[in-house]
């Protein structure tokens, strides 16, 4: 009895339970255990004994704290819920209204300060009563995998990092068409939903299109100019905010770096010619906080005539710049790689007519990270020392121009044996013709290629061959299969339509190995997983936790920390959303790229280390490079390159102070604790308050700072109680995080004000700053559990989740937590459950087999 | 005016203005029709998000007709253009208001704007509207022009569930709706817009080759159609709906390949925008008016529409001095300062429209101009952008739609009458007329009285 209680409690609260409250609950639970066990054993319609038990134990209650908010005429938040008292029908439906009750009870958010709390009683008859109605709907069903709904998945198309990858795998290209391709539609957070993914006649253009490029490149290589020409012309932003650039315009680096990625076209060699600007030499400056001053006056000119200048002036004055100032290194690094150095000595008079840098190197075709920089300034205890007081930088890279290719290969490209697996140019039977089709399209269409499928293709290869090469008529091929809705949706096929009984069926081998492998890479199964599949080994025990091993240490799993990591995080808002350059000097572009690859190692830390998910908490380590290990304040780190770091704990740990977060949950100009806190629910504890009413007015900005802190400035949020219904449990989070600026720089003071970062939450727990909070965060290990599960698997099932997955989710977690809350447990849970491994059939939609 | 290219035009003006967008690297290259009579009409949706300052933009005047004249600020700069366009007022867009669905005035209004629909509150799966005027009119239009419609836009769309509070980002990235369900979401690059129209850079050089090609791409599309198909009757439920959108786009292309097949072409050196998009909103706006002209002149398509910002638009305009986000500003509470901002944000924007009318007045088509033969429509689906206002919606009508229109006038109309009477008005002079659009009651009065 206890047992189906505890699961009936599971389905009735759908994660937005912390541990703390779960225990009070489970408390509950029992005390009235005994009247459940007399609301069914008296043989009533369960509906009629919760409207009865209503009208006895709750509405009293109701009546008394809610109704004069929230009765029929007062309506307040759009909830009434007088409604109840007359319907009882209504009870049972209205499970949604119930739940957000549950939790409003429970966190002591309602009724909102300053009235008067409920008393224990009072609460106890609410949430009993509520725990007994999803006992009343469900009662006598356990939550067994056998009879769970798996719930149905629609043919997903796939979204642009997945098609990027997928061809990638299959042809060995490394084009990036989807690059062009409008932005994903995305829905429950994630941009790989299948319903909501839709296919629009201009997405189809840009298939098309680009399956011309992709197959173009995977037969014959990627088109190149024909003599070395200049490819592009990459130049930095001159200044953080700077919308003037043209061309191939590169991130804002204070320190001077030039950095980006160059996609080169085929094997070859290319160069590069850059110059810097060096404008070092200009008069000596003291860096305040307002900024840069002089030290000293700087001399008047003489005037009248002045005496020639002779040779030895000259060549003395050029000594004498060219001693005037240390020898920066200058680097230039491919993949990571020095491929040129030069010491850039003196002042601007010395190497002012010194002319482009030249260097030539041999490239593969692909993407290749370029970098210049002047690695010393990592180490610059502020970057404004490498500004004049003009507001040029002293040294940067102003340019570097690409050139080629030269002697370009003329093998065919790395993927051509991919496709061309028999055979020989100009030797190509008509059996090994058809063998090349069939396999492209099985490996293309991620399961073996029907008969018809390869007929239609060959129909098309050979119409081609009559007038153009047997390579050309592939080509054409390959375009076919690119456009091929079985390659563009991953498509899950119902098996015998119209047999008997079975709604819910087991997905093929084949779909599983596609769902896995789009999971855990955003791409397409691998030669091993398919031949798994293929030789139907993948349901074997062990086998697929066997995969999710293997799968989960392969570099490909970082897309888990691009894809799932930075969508769960809301950190695409950092393409969007930056620091204010006047209020924040120090922050540029390549600084916050840095904190975006913090984020991201820290991510890919946790999945190849298989770290447990309450290290996102609170976890003791990060990495910095020695740029942002001085913007945070943390020692012993030198240098451009990212290092891994413990920490203490005190000012940072896990993702929440993080600079990438912290940024992208405040303004521009400011912080915003409301921000914050409601990041904080959404994504760490799937608590999301409620949207704000209309008509707010703006939070009065001008003197923030100066005549009042910002603590000060939102106190009307707990003053009135229509804003503390939901403002007390954000507000308190975001004060915690006030030593933190809107960049993300620890600070004690906001403006005049001593920040106070201590906070109260709606339950009466007490907190001190950013370590306060987090313990709190740890507390809720439940919530947390919970909230990352449901999001870790809307993502691999690619679908949003439903009531029947309640059970599921309740369940992965607590398996979670009893295998020290390790990463791996989480994704082979999800591998190995029924929503993952099946799917419900369609619902008489006549299908003809 | 003889076809040239914009830099041989701007040359022989003497202009020394810098083309920054002229990627050098591409050599001009040929395809563009330009039939000889042309008089079909056109028409274009130019959208401004979140509101104008209305109190700059209406002219005084009683219900009814008077001459379009005393401009406040903001629409004193279609002065010079008075006599080729109607200022309207008082049209409104009921799908916008909350109508019981609480807050998310912004997501509504571009949702409901050529639609006509109060969209379902939402931001999962189950988006719904209602087909948009421009797609009603390019179902009728398909087969006559090589586009059936183009959606152009100058600002990315947002990619994430919920924009505003509960409607998801698909309600305010797209204006053109195709179906109830799928959005139409506009080409913000001006090159992928140019390359759509004229073909990619890398083609094939060698006419005979091009004609092979060319017929291999339909064995191609017969290919996968027939892959569709087989596919379509082995699945059920949301996935056959799936393949619907998949085989819809398909056959579109199929269509449009057709029609530039029959077209008869002779060639017009053109050359193609830079790769990058501009940051200058003037800049950028003003390659995509280039293209939108360029497109009606060539009838590659009939219906465009310009989503020049979207709802909630964050942008700022450091290029006129604004480093404040535009939706921020718009929520001013009568704040004197940020008001004067967004005067200043609208009078940006109308600049970019101005420079379209110049641009369409002087190209040649038929027996008159561009514009002669067009309706063009500036405007927003919000009036007051700090009260998420829904009626006497900010509108301009420009053009003459082959003289059906009688411009020079600002029209008041009675207040709630709805934008989608409108459209109905330009169905009809579009040749495809339809009885009820949205929540339309009627035809707008008016709009030809002479």
């Amino acid at each position: 009895m206890l047992n189906s209680i505890l699961n009936v409690f599971f389905k009735a609260s759908l994660g937005t339970l912390p541990g703390r409250r779960l225990s009070a609950a489970l408390g509950l639970c029992a005390a009235i255990g005994a009247g459940l066990a007399g609301g069914t054993l008296r043989g009533q319609d369960p509906a009629r004994a919760a409207a009865d038990d209503f009208q006895q134990t709750v509405l009293p209650v109701l009546s008394k704290n809610c109704f004069s908010c929230h009765s029929d005429r007062v309506h307040s938040g759009g909830l009434s819920l007088e409604v109840f008292r007359d319907d009882p029908a209504l009870i049972a439906q209205k499970h949604e209204v119930w739940t957000k009750v549950l939790d409003k009870v429970n966190a002591g958010t309602m009724p909102p300060r300053p009235l008067a709390p409920l008393t224990p009683e009072e609460a106890a008859a609410i949430t009993g009563w509520i725990a007994r109605l999803g006992g009343g709907a469900e009662a006598g069903s356990p939550v067994s995998t056998g009879t769970a709904d798996p719930g149905r998945v629609t043919a997903r198309r796939l979204n642009r990092a997945e098609y990027n990858n997928t061809i990638r795998d299959l042809l060995g290209v490394t084009v990036r068409p989807a690059d062009e391709f409008p932005v994903d539609d995305s829905g429950y957070g994630f941009d790989n939903i299948g319903d909501v993914l839709s296919l629009s006649p201009m997405l189809m253009e840009k298939y098309m299109s680009a399956a011309r490029t992709v197959s173009r490149a995977a037969v014959f290589g990627e088109p190149y100019p024909e003599k070395p020409t200049l490819i592009v012309r990459l130049m930095p932003k001159k200044i953080q905010d700077d919308m003037q650039a043209t061309g191939s315009v590169t991130p804002f680096s204070a320190r001077g770096a030039l950095y980006t990625s160059f996609h080169a076209p085929v094997d070859g060699e290319y160069e590069f010619r850059f110059r810097y600007q060096n404008f070092r030499g200009g008069e000596p400056v003291i860096q305040t906080d307002k900024g840069a001053t002089l030290i000293a006056p700087v001399a008047p000119i003489a005037r009248g005539p002045r005496p020639p200048i002779t040779d030895e002036d000259r060549a003395a004055r050029y000594e004498r710049s060219c001693a005037a100032a240390p020898a920066e290194p200058l680097v230039f690094a491919i993949d990571g790689t020095t491929v040129y150095t030069y010491a850039v000595r003196g002042t601007t008079d010395c190497e002012y007519s010194r002319g482009e840098s030249i260097a030539r190197v041999k490239l593969m075709a692909g993407d290749h990270a370029l970098r210049s920089s002047f690695p010393g300034m990592a180490n610059m205890a502020d970057v404004r020392t490498n500004f004049n007081p003009d507001g040029r930088r002293k040294l940067y890279m102003e340019y570097m121009d690409v050139l080629g290719p030269f002697n370009p290969s003329t093998a065919p490209p790395a993927g051509f044996k991919k496709i061309f697996m028999c055979g020989e140019p100009d030797n190509y039977s008509a059996p090994c013709a058809r063998q090349i089709v069939e396999n492209l399209a099985t490996r293309a269409y991620r399961r073996p290629a029907t008969v018809k499928e390869v007929d239609r293709l060959m129909g098309l290869v050979n119409e081609v061959r009559r007038r153009d090469t047997f390579e050309e008529a592939i080509r054409m091929a390959v375009q076919a299969v690119l456009m091929s809705p079985n390659f563009l949706f991953r498509i899950e096929r119902d098996p015998n339509h119209g047999a008997t009984g079975a709604n819910v069926y087991a997905i093929n081998d084949y779909e599983l190995a596609s769902r896995l492998s789009y999971f855990l890479w955003s791409s397409m199964p691998d030669d091993e997983l398919f031949q798994a599949a293929a030789q139907k080994r993948l349901r074997e025990p062990g086998a697929l936790d066997a995969q999710v091993k293997r799968m989960l240490a392969d570099p490909k799993a970082e897309t888990l920390a691009t894809n799932f990591g930075e969508q769960w995080l809301n950190l695409r808002l950092m393409d969007r959303k930056k620091p204010d350059a006047a209020k924040f000097p120090l922050v540029d572009d390549e600084l916050l790229d840095a904190m975006r690859q913090e984020t991201r190692l820290f991510l890919n830390a946790v999945v190849r280390e298989d770290r447990s998910i309450l290290d996102f908490i609170d976890g003791r380590f990060t990495y910095v490079n020695g740029p942002l290990a001085r913007f945070y304040g943390i020692p012993g780190v030198d240098g451009e390159q990212f290092k891994r770091v413990d920490l203490d704990g005190e000012h940072r740990s896990g993702i929440v102070t993080q600079g990438s977060v912290l940024s992208i949950s405040s303004y521009a100009t400011r912080t915003s604790p409301v921000i914050r806190g409601k990041w904080v629910l959404e994504n760490l504890l799937g608590a999301a308050p409620p949207p704000p009413p209309d008509d707010i007015p703006a939070l009065e900005e001008k003197d923030l700072g100066t005549a009042a802190s910002m603590r000060q400035r939102l106190e009307q949020h707990r003053a009135d109680p229509a804003c503390s219904a939901c403002h007390s449990s954000m507000d308190p989070i975001g004060f915690g995080l006030e030593n933190y600026d809107a960049a993300g720089a620890w600070r004690a003071k906001d403006g005049n004000f001593d920040v106070d970062s201590s906070g109260i939450l709606p339950d009466g727990r007490s907190f001190s700053g950013a370590k306060g909070l987090k313990q709190i965060l740890l507390s809720q290990s439940h919530a947390f559990t919970q909230n990352f599960t449901e999001k870790l698997l809307t993502y691999a099932l690619g679908r949003g989740l439903e009531r029947s997955d309640r059970g599921l989710v309740g369940q992965i977690s607590s398996n979670v937590a009893q295998h020290d809350y390790r990463f791996s447990s989480l994704v082979t849970s999800i591998v190995n459950s029924p929503a993952f491994q099946m799917r419900s059939a369609s619902s008489g939609d006549g299908v003809t087999p | 005016m003889t076809q040239i290219s914009r830099r041989a035009a701007l040359r022989g003006l003497g202009a020394t203005i810098t083309l920054p967008f002229l990627d050098a690297m591409y050599p001009a290259f040929a395809a563009q029709a330009v039939k000889k009579t042309l008089s079909a009409t056109r028409m274009a949706f130019l959208y401004v998000p979140n509101g104008i300052v209305m109190e700059h933009w209406t002219p005084a005047g009683a219900l009814g007709a008077t001459p379009l004249e005393n401009l406040p600020r903001i629409s004193s700069a279609l002065a010079p253009y008075r006599s080729d366009l109607l200022m309207l007022s008082g049209l409104t867009s009921n799908g916008g208001r909350a109508l019981g669905d609480g807050p998310g005035d912004h997501g509504r209004a571009g949702a409901a704007y050529l639609t006509g629909v109060h969209p379902k509150k939402t931001y999962g799966k189950d988006i719904k509207t209602g087909v948009s005027m421009d797609q009603v009119a390019a179902r009728q239009l398909e087969g006559k022009t090589r586009f059936a419609s183009l959606e152009l836009g100058c600002e990315e769309g947002i990619q994430g569930g919920n924009c505003d509070n509960g409607y998801s980002c698909a309600y305010s990235n797209s204006l053109s709706w195709r179906t109830e369900n799928t959005p139409n979401p506009p080409e913000i690059r001006p090159r992928a817009v140019f390359e759509r129209m004229f073909g990619a850079a890398d083609d094939e050089k060698d006419p005979a080759k091009r004609k092979r090609l060319q017929s291999y791409q339909k064995s191609i599309l017969d290919v996968v159609l027939d892959d569709a198909q087989t596919l379509k009757s082995a699945l059920g439920g949301s996935d056959r709906r799936k393949l619907d959108e998949y085989m819809f786009a398909i056959r579109d292309i199929e269509k449009r390949i057709q029609g530039a097949e029959k077209s008869n072409e002779t060639r017009v050196p053109v050359s193609a925008p830079s790769a990058s998009i501009p940051t200058d909103f003037a800049e950028h706006s003003k390659l995509m008016m280039d293209l939108l002209a360029l497109a009606f002149q060539t009838d590659m398509t009939r219906v465009i529409t310009v989503l020049m910002g979207i709802e909630q638009s964050p942008r700022n305009y450091p290029e006129i001095g604004i480093t404040e986000g535009h939706h921020g500003l718009t929520h001013h509470q009568g704040d004197k300062e940020k008001i004067e901002k967004v005067a200043r944000i609208n009078e940006y924007h109308i600049k970019q429209f101005t420079y379209l009318l110049d641009k369409l007045k002087a190209t040649p088509d038929g027996d008159g101009t561009l514009l002669d033969h067009s309706m063009i429509v500036y405007g927003s689906a919000l009036a007051d952008g700090n009260a998420h206002q829904h009626n006497n919606l900010p509108t301009v009508l420009a053009g003459r739609a082959n003289g059906s229109l009688h411009p020079g006038r600002h029209i008041r109309y009675a207040d709630e009458t709805p934008m989608a009477n409108l459209y109905l008005s330009m169905l009809d002079r579009m040749g495809v007329p339809v009885d009820q659009l949205g929540d339309s009651n009627g035809r707008l009065e008016g709009l030809a009285d002479l």
